[in-house]
């Protein structure tokens, strides 16, 4: 275990330079205009989160997430923080499947993938799971 | 330690597990059902034909495409620009970008029979890829989806040495599927696709933007700003093309514009106060900076 928590802490030392080159290297094209691409990967992810929202409403996706011992509130907060590219990779699996079969796994699936990133201490934004350490 | 961490895992693990068990028996594929609104029979009979040399399909799909929009262009004028000799064959970016430079716009179609035979139905030809062999060992192929025969449940394809070569649905959708089901339609920047969607038609504007097509970039956020008046960006588009050309007091129109129609977004105020900075007028400037950050403040950005 302390293994993989060494392993953890270098990982995220070169995942958060490759944050900061990238930030670096995105400057449009000039320094103080917002530029279109902005608004509209802004404007996406609005559409996408939205859309992810809208599906937590449906009742096969409340109980499978309910029977996990997952409260939709929580599901909620969580789709708030979600970047744009995760959002993206979210709607690119549901794409993915074949129509109407299997979407509820797919949404579960991915919320899950959250929580465990989560249990696994990557990241701590539910306050419900508790971190193994 | 260890022990307890694996048993804690375990249960979601089993989860996750299952979950992607059942996603993928789902996935088990039928018949492709045939779209009910497509009943009859539809030939493009304008798009002209380019049959390939060896291996080159790319530059032959693609000259056709462009043909079909009155762009005087041959394959052997596209070999350069898509063909790779050594893949023997072109890749999809290669064949948006050449399209591009062309000053087309290349609108990416959803994964859908529907939309593709949509397109064809409204007239607009449809470059597809398709892998005629398996997902292991794939022979990639461009090709253009010219009409359809509802009746023989076929497509019919420009494809290869073929002209109006009767492709069954079925044998379509299998080639098609291990694409990813990639289509373009390629049209000038002034058209609006069939299927087009707000987002997706600016966000291909926005690449003839990105890729110095400034002209062809404007004539489609103006062309979307017309069609789709809800659409802040179109304006922003056409405000940041004036400024990066430093045409200051027209860029100051569009965002001008764009604060009075989309006053809560604050991309408008911000670009506003710079076209106003360009001009010397600092104090005009500083009350929009404001305005942009109090909007900012009032709605926070959960990605920042």
């Amino acid at each position: 275990m302390q293994a993989v928590r060494c392993y953890t802490r270098s990982v995220s030392a070169i995942m958060a330079l490759l944050m900061i080159l990238s930030s670096i290297w995105a400057t449009p094209a000039s320094a103080n205009i917002v530029g279109t691409g902005e608004l509209l990967t802004e404007q996406r992810a609005d559409i996408d989160r939205e859309a992810l929202m809208n599906m937590l409403e449906r009742e096969d996706v409340k109980s499978t997430l309910a029977s996990m011992g997952v409260g939709e509130q929580e599901v909620r907060d969580r789709i708030q923080s979600l970047t744009p590219a995760e959002l993206a990779d979210f709607k690119q699996q549901l794409a993915e499947a074949p129509a109407g079969e299997g979407v509820v796994g797919i949404i579960v699936l991915f919320l899950l993938v959250f929580i465990i990133t989560d249990m696994l201490c990557a990241t701590d934004i539910f306050p419900f799971v508790n971190c193994i350490r | 330690m260890p022990v307890l961490w694996q048993k804690s895992a375990r249960l979601p693990l089993a989860a996750v597990l299952g979950v992607f068990f059942v996603t993928l028996l789902s996935g088990c594929a039928s018949q492709p059902k045939w779209p009910d609104s497509f009943d009859s029979t539809t030939l493009l009979t304008e798009v002209p034909f380019h049959p390939q040399k060896k291996y080159q399909c790319g530059p032959a799909s693609l000259a056709m495409m462009l043909n079909a929009q009155e762009v005087k262009v041959t394959p052997d004028e596209l070999v350069d620009r898509v063909y790779l000799p050594e893949r023997k064959g072109a890749l999809q970016v290669e064949m948006v970008a050449a399209a591009r430079q062309y000053g087309m716009l290349v609108y990416p179609l959803e994964p859908h029979l529907e939309s593709v035979l949509e397109e064809v139905q409204a007239g607009h030809p449809v470059l597809v890829l398709q892998n005629l062999r398996f997902g292991w060992w794939p022979q990639w192929h461009f090709a253009v989806v010219i009409g359809y025969d509802r009746a023989a449940r076929s497509l019919i394809l420009h494809s290869g040495t073929e002209e109006r070569y009767r492709q069954p649905a079925s044998a379509f959708m299998a080639t098609w599927n291990r694409s990813d089901r990639w289509a373009r339609v390629i049209l000038p920047p002034d058209r609006i696709p069939a299927t087009a969607e707000p987002l997706r038609f600016l966000m291909a504007a926005h690449d003839l933007e990105t890729t110095q097509q400034t002209a062809s970039a404007k004539t489609a956020y103006k062309t979307a700003s017309e069609a789709w008046p809800d659409q802040p960006a179109a304006l922003l588009g056409l405000g940041n093309i004036a400024y990066q050309q430093g045409k200051w007091s027209e860029a100051e129109n569009y965002y001008r514009t764009l604060t009075e129609k989309f006053p809560h977004i604050s991309a408008g105020w911000n670009n506003l106060a710079e076209a106003l900075a360009r001009q010397g007028r600092d104090k005009e400037a500083a009350a929009m900076l404001e305005k942009a950050g109090h909007i900012k403040a009032v709605q926070p950005d959960p990605t920042s």
